[in-house]
């Protein structure tokens, strides 16, 4: 799922919003997008879960991403998520709105800068400097990577 | 490879595989018409679609098959044990050149004139040649056969002629069709047999084998079954979307349309989620044949019964499961039963019966492999573990017969003294387990020397579609595997069912047994969905359910909502789960239906949480969790449902006849639970830290209008300046002492025996209490470290302990080590020598060597002498015929009270009343004192 950045080719991705930030994941990520759906709390997972969902028979778990990202929980009712898969796994991403596909160019490409929030600096591949705002390429495969996350914190 | 030659490999080679089976059974009724029908359809298909692809070879051998079995058919032709090997070599060379064919594409050179030879001779009604060793399949055949020489090669042609001039007379395919009621235009699709991997016949299978009718299976790619279950899932939410929409416009034209939708979509749904399931029979098709070819093979006569055939298991599974069990049931046939001659020797019958049974259980599919054999050799096998380095003969002679037999399941392990061909093919037990375990299943044996081993593997729920009770709590709903429930209870203040709560735990009396509670919502740490609170710091619309898992960090801490659940005027749901031998209610708000659901694995950032086994799609398209019994009780810290622990459970029950104790369990100092005897405590305080004063280097507090002293286990623990602070109170004649605990986990009833002793004050040592290694409290040590400081520290009353200083001297008699060491540092800080002896001869001993004592305090129920018994014989001798005698009994019915006096008992009390224990004791030695 490596993100070919650096290539000449401009790449594509879905932006969406959390708390005004702008975010972008590549377009061949992402599945679907979904509107509210009814949702499962699974007790005693972590906070970031939002619970489970079925999405044409397949169970999808909910990540709230403003609560991944170490932020105050959203409003869980007028969210949309986005559904990706991971290691064979659907996951629904929980963020505030989402925009349109943009086309980037690499060149506008750039590393994180080194005073990064060090949770955003974990799940942020590195930013695209748009005309009027700055975009976050999010990491899916590290969002969604709880074993890594487990071992780190153990 | 050709789609169709490729098509046309696997058919046949399912087709061969359910002739086998057939084949068989025809063997046991020869005069089966449906059944030869069957064959001889099968046997036709493979014949016509070769010529058809132009596979001559295969052709002329399945033709000359098909000629005896039509001769069979039409009775000209009686099938013997002759006839049905050679029919059965005639398919494994099929099948040889099948395999052959699938990897060159081309059929192999070479001729079957032999075979063909012995098969026409046999449909001519001439005696049957057996061209090969029977147990040789084709395999060898093969290579001879294409070493022939090629100038045989026209020679079947002419055979062939003949062949089909015979064959004439037999009724055609066609008729045989038209017969069965199947068109003939159906005949060139293939049976969907057993073992298909893409198989889709299924639900049907049972029937249509029962009633030999013509196939009515297809063939269907698994990965559209799939997409039919998607969008079949997909048509239920938009369903639900409908019926919501409906539900909210009172009138509406729509409504009838729609229900009508409703109903179909359900069966479609339940249709489609049907092809996912296969009945275990299939896995088992290829077993009959192989057991007949092992029954010639090794001389014995074996019977294969299988009971179950019909229980349906996921597909995945079925593929997996099928190798093992096909092992096993050769290892029961090749060691396990015995020969006849030693059967009959042993007054077995004859035939060797190994059954194989299958049934869903617990959230389990349960497949039993048994055999009436002779069961595992213990000698033989310790031998074997000896000699290949797994266990020393030390190691071995500590183990039970039980234990000894796990031993198979060890890598490197192969049972047979000599590795013949049918069992000893380098694939063990172990690789069995190995296989089992994959799936998550577990594999139990059982062996019985000279009665039969039995094997019971275990395969979870995982895969497989189960029932299970929908129930809510805390607004969430979850479903319990149907098997693991017991019952259910309605609970509430009202009703007899009352729950109960001992230091807040909920308990619930149930048939006069003590049934511990535990709480849904408060295990899964959910709220109320009315009960939102405010200050999450987010925004407003953050309510209900979701809103609390932010607040799942403040594990540890009550959950007063999940309390004020418990109020007694609701009224509540328990559900009675059985996990292993040990039962428990949950609480739970509400309990819907059950549903048949199809449990799916969980994503793997939640695979941590143990309380679930999966999650699953309900029939109106929610998502709920599966809950995972074993794994509540092991999250409410009680019980380890390991096997060990329940052996070591047994064992103990059987080494100990005494009855249970009920042992109230606690955590002090560290996380090993800690445990003391219920008799003993008083009652369990909460105590306000404020209220706690340090005096002298103690803490105390006032309690009842008395100071009392609190114990901490740990004696370096401070204790914090507020808040609550968890107490059990150990009462003593007018004073009371306060041991600090962390936390009183539960109550439970259980054997005691101190397995390990402890050198450490104050504890008594290591018993296995409820399956976990739990330290038992010596209360005495504490209650002599509380009355010693509270005795100014001097303590000369209790040291002294000779009987010199004009004590009275006590003789204890139990046969229990526990209350022994229980009463005796009681008895010791009340005032008296005591002398404690572990049996009423003991005692006598004592008697006869000239010891005196002021008091007798005995046992009633002790194993040899009880202490009737005992009482009649010091009676007896002279020595200590005056000497008062109380008797401890946990028996203290009027009648054991009046028998108790009757053989000379001054008083007897029951053994959990310490100050009765005492007083009795006061009592008898002031009367004593004032008669003499």
């Amino acid at each position: 799922m490596t993100t070919d950045i650096g290539s000449d080719q401009s790449q594509e991705f879905v932006t969406f919003s959390i708390v005004d930030q702008l975010f972008g994941i590549p377009v061949l990520q992402v599945q679907d997008i979904l509107r509210t759906h009814r949702i499962t709390r699974i007790p005693l997972a972590p906070p970031e879960i939002a619970g489970s969902l079925n999405l044409r028979g397949r169970i999808v778990t909910a990540i709230d991403v403003r609560r991944r990202l170490g932020l105050a929980r959203g409003d869980q009712d007028n969210c949309l998520s986005i559904v990706t898969e991971y290691d064979g796994e659907l996951y629904s991403l929980m963020v505030d709105s989402v925009g349109e596909v943009l086309a980037l160019d690499p060149s506008q490409f750039e590393d994180n800068p080194a005073t990064l929030d060090p949770t955003f600096k974990t799940y942020s591949e590195g930013i695209y400097r748009l005309n009027d705002q700055l975009l976050v390429v999010l990491d899916v495969e590290r969002l969604l990577d709880y074993g890594q996350r487990r071992a780190a914190s153990a | 490879m050709d789609d169709l030659l490729k098509e046309f490999v696997t058919e046949t080679a399912e087709s061969l595989a359910e002739l086998d089976g057939e084949i068989i059974k025809l063997e046991k009724n020869p005069n089966d018409q449906d059944l030869l029908g069957n064959i001889f359809r099968l046997v036709h298909t493979i014949k016509g679609t070769c010529g058809f692809l132009g596979l001559p070879r295969l052709e002329s051998v399945a033709h000359a098959g098909e000629n005896v079995l039509g001769k069979v058919r039409d009775g000209e032709l009686e099938v013997g044990p002759e006839a049905v090997t050679l029919i059965l070599q005639c398919l494994d060379q099929i099948r040889t050149l099948l395999d052959i064919l699938e990897q060159t594409e081309a059929e192999p050179e070479g001729s079957d004139q032999e075979l063909i030879d012995a098969l026409n001779a046999l449909a001519d009604g001439g005696a049957p040649v057996i061209p090969c060793a029977p147990a040789a399949p084709a395999a060898s055949q093969i290579q001879e056969i294409s070493q022939a020489q090629e100038g045989e090669a026209a020679a079947p042609d002419a055979t062939l002629d003949e062949l089909e001039a015979a064959f004439a007379n037999a009724k055609g395919p066609e008729e045989l069709a038209a017969q069965a009621g199947t068109p003939a235009a159906a005949e060139p699709a293939p049976p969907a047999s057993p073992p298909a991997p893409a198989a889709a016949s299924d639900g049907t299978e049972p029937s249509r084998r029962k009633e030999s009718v013509a196939n009515q299976s297809i063939r269907v790619n698994v990965d559209v079954l799939e997409d039919l279950m998607t969008m079949a899932s997909e048509l239920v939410l938009t369903r639900n979307q409908l019926l919501q929409i409906l539900r909210d416009q009172k009138e509406s034209e729509f409504a009838a349309p729609l229900q009508r939708l409703n109903y179909v979509v359900s069966e479609l749904q339940e249709g489609v989620m049907a092809t996912r399931m296969q009945p275990i029979g299939n896995a088992w098709a290829k077993l009959p044949r192989i057991i007949r070819d092992l029954s010639n093979e090794l001389g014995k006569d074996i019977q294969l019964e299988m009971k179950g055939a019909e229980t349906e298991l996921d597909r995945q599974v079925l593929e997996l499961i099928k190798d093992p069990l096909t092992h096993m049931v050769r290892n029961s046939a090749d060691h396990g039963l015995e020969m006849p001659a030693d059967r009959m020797a042993h007054g077995k019958p004859e035939t060797g019966t190994i059954t194989l049974a299958a049934y869903h259980e617990g959230g389990h599919i349960i497949i039993q492999i048994s055999d009436d054999g002779r069961g595992l050799n213990i000698q033989a096998i310790k031998e074997k573990c000896i000699a290949n380095g797994l266990a020393t003969e030390a190691e071995l002679a500590g183990l039970s017969e039980q234990q000894i037999q796990q031993y198979i399941f060890k890598p490197g392990f192969s049972t047979a003294a000599a590795v013949t061909a049918v069992s000893g093919r380098g694939v063990g037990m172990d690789v069995v387990r190995t296989n089992i375990e994959k799936i998550g299943g577990t594999i139990e044996l059982n062996s019985t020397a000279g009665v039969g081993t039995n094997v019971v593997i275990k395969i979870p729920l995982t895969l497989a579609i189960v029932s299970a009770l929908i129930v809510e709590s805390g607004g969430e709903r979850f479903a319990i595997p149907q098997l693991s429930v017991i019952e259910l209870v309605r609970a509430s203040s009202r009703t007899e069912h009352a729950i109960e709560r001992i230091n807040g735990t909920p308990v619930l009396r149930l048939r006069n047994r003590l049934l511990p509670l535990v709480n849904l919502s408060e295990l899964m740490e959910l709220r109320p969905p009315v009960v939102s609170e405010a200050g999450e710091g987010g925004p407003i619309g953050e309510q209900g359910p979701i809103d609390d898992n932010g607040d799942r960090d403040l594990t540890g801490e009550k959950d007063p909502a999940g309390d004020e659940n418990l109020a007694d005027d609701k009224e509540l749901f328990i559900v009675v789960a059985q996990i292993g031998a040990y039962s428990m209610g949950i609480i739970v708000d509400r309990v819907f239906d059950t549903e048949e659901i199809v449990v799916k694995p969980v994503a793997p950032i939640l695979r941590d949480l143990k309380l679930f086994s999966g999650n699953t799609i309900l029939g109106d398209g929610s998502v709920v969790m599966i809950l995972d019994p074993n794994g509540i009780a092991a999250a409410t810290g009680e019980i380890a449902m390991t096997n060990d622990a329940s052996d070591a459970q047994d064992e103990r029950a059987l080494s100990q006849s005494n009855g249970k104790v009920s042992m109230l369990v606690f955590r002090a100092v560290d996380d090993t639970p800690k445990a003391v005897p219920l008799e003993l405590i008083a009652r369990l305080e909460e105590v306000d830290l404020e209220k706690v004063e340090n005096s002298g280097g103690t803490y105390v507090v006032q309690y009842r209008g008395q100071l009392m002293p609190l114990v901490c286990m740990d004696p370096n623990k401070v204790l914090a300046d507020n808040g609550m602070q968890s107490v059990l109170v150990f009462s003593d004649k007018d004073r009371s002492m306060g041991l600090v605990v962390d936390e009183v986990i539960d109550i439970v009833e259980d054997h005691l025996s101190v397995e390990i002793g402890s050198a450490c004050d104050g504890y008594m040592g290591t018993a296995v209490i409820d399956g976990k290694a739990t330290d038992v409290i010596d209360t005495g040590y504490y209650l002599n470290l509380a009355f010693s400081d509270w005795f100014d520290g001097t303590d000369s009353m209790l040291t002294a302990g000779n009987g010199k200083d004009g004590r009275p001297r006590l003789l204890l008699v139990d046969d229990s080590h526990f209350f022994r060491n229980m009463l005796q540092p009681l008895l010791s800080v009340a005032g008296y020598e005591v002398v404690t002896t572990e049996s009423a001869a003991y005692a006598l001993d004592m008697c006869h060597a000239g010891e005196m004592f002021d008091v007798i305090v005995s046992d009633i129920e002790m194993p040899e002498m009880n202490g009737f018994d005992f009482a009649r014989e010091v009676k007896k001798e002279r020595r200590w015929a005056e000497t008062p005698l109380v008797a401890l009994s946990s028996h203290t019915s009027p009648a054991d009270m009046k028998q108790g006096r009757e053989v000379g008992f001054d008083d007897y009390v029951a053994k959990n009343d310490r100050d009765a224990i005492l007083l009795a004791l006061r009592e008898t030695l002031t009367e004593q004192r004032g008669a003499a």
